[in-house]
């Protein structure tokens, strides 16, 4: 099995990326590209579901942080999902979950996506 | 059984590429859990050996995949001892300003992440010279 591998889906107005297994500096690229080309096609909603992701280390925070800036600057944003606890420590320690926002299931954060097209 | 591993120790050798990560990171985890240390801390001292495994490597050693990173654990009474010699660029303590995580909320940057997860996950984190080796040394308490 791969260290890492990414699946993409498009649902109704949000992209979902779902890392499964672990992202460290040696995985890291292989997020930070399918990210990138979101961003690059014009995909601005952005949902990453974290339930198969087992470990994150800053090198894959540093990722998100990498395109935060612009996908809010186009009217969108990176919401998060499905954290297994560990990751979740993770990114409460650095704070993150006041930088983004984080639901406990996939169609919660659909769901403010939706919310956040209506306002 | 914790008590029977007092006082010992193992050492691995690894070059200095990120592929050898989630080998020292594993045996990192693994040593945690063998010392009584619960799922959730074994997971942050795992974190904590990540971050500074890559920092040697990416920083100390600036992708040189030619070094080699030697890592060593030792079950010492009451904590778990984790030390990771290199001979790159070495960190000095006095020079280390860890990131406040309310200024970087205020200004996100991509960056200097690793230190602070080393902090926050483990009792205490040292860096050290001796000759032209360096050392990082963390230690997780045991409760």
């Amino acid at each position: 099995m791969a260290d890492l591998s990414i699946q993409l889906r498009e649902l109704d107005g949000a992209s979902v990326i779902e890392p499964i297994g672990f992202i460290n500096a040696h995985t890291v690229k292989h997020f930070e590209s399918a990210l990138e080309d979101l961003v690059t096609a014009g995909h601005y909603n952005i949902l990453i579901n974290c339930a198969r992701l087992n470990y994150i280390s800053s090198a894959g925070l540093g990722a998100i942080m990498g395109q935060i800036e612009i996908i809010r600057e186009n009217g969108g944003d990176i919401m998060l999902s499905n954290l297994q606890t560990s990751v979740f420590t993770i990114f409460d320690t650095l704070g993150f979950t006041q930088l983004y926002r984080v639901f406990d299931q996939e169609e919660s954060a659909l769901s403010a996506f939706a919310s956040a097209r209506k306002s | 059984m914790a008590a029977s591993l007092d006082d010992l120790s193992f050492k691995l050798v690894i070059p200095s590429q990120t592929r050898y990560l989630n080998l020292v990171t594993n045996l990192a985890r693994r040593a945690s859990l063998a010392v009584g240390l619960d799922d959730a801390t074994a997971a942050k001292v795992s974190i904590a050996v990540d971050e500074a495994v890559t920092n040697i490597i990416l920083h100390a050693y600036q992708n040189d995949p030619n070094q080699i990173v030697e890592v060593e654990l030792r079950f010492a009474s009451g904590s778990l001892e984790i030390h990771l010699w290199h001979t790159g660029q070495g960190l000095r303590e006095d020079q280390i300003t860890l990131p406040d995580p309310n200024e970087y909320i205020r200004r996100p940057r991509k960056g200097g992440l690793g230190l602070l997860l080393m902090s926050r996950f483990m009792d205490e984190v040292h860096f050290l010279k001796n000759g032209d080796r360096n050392e990082c040394c963390m230690i997780k308490r045991l409760e």
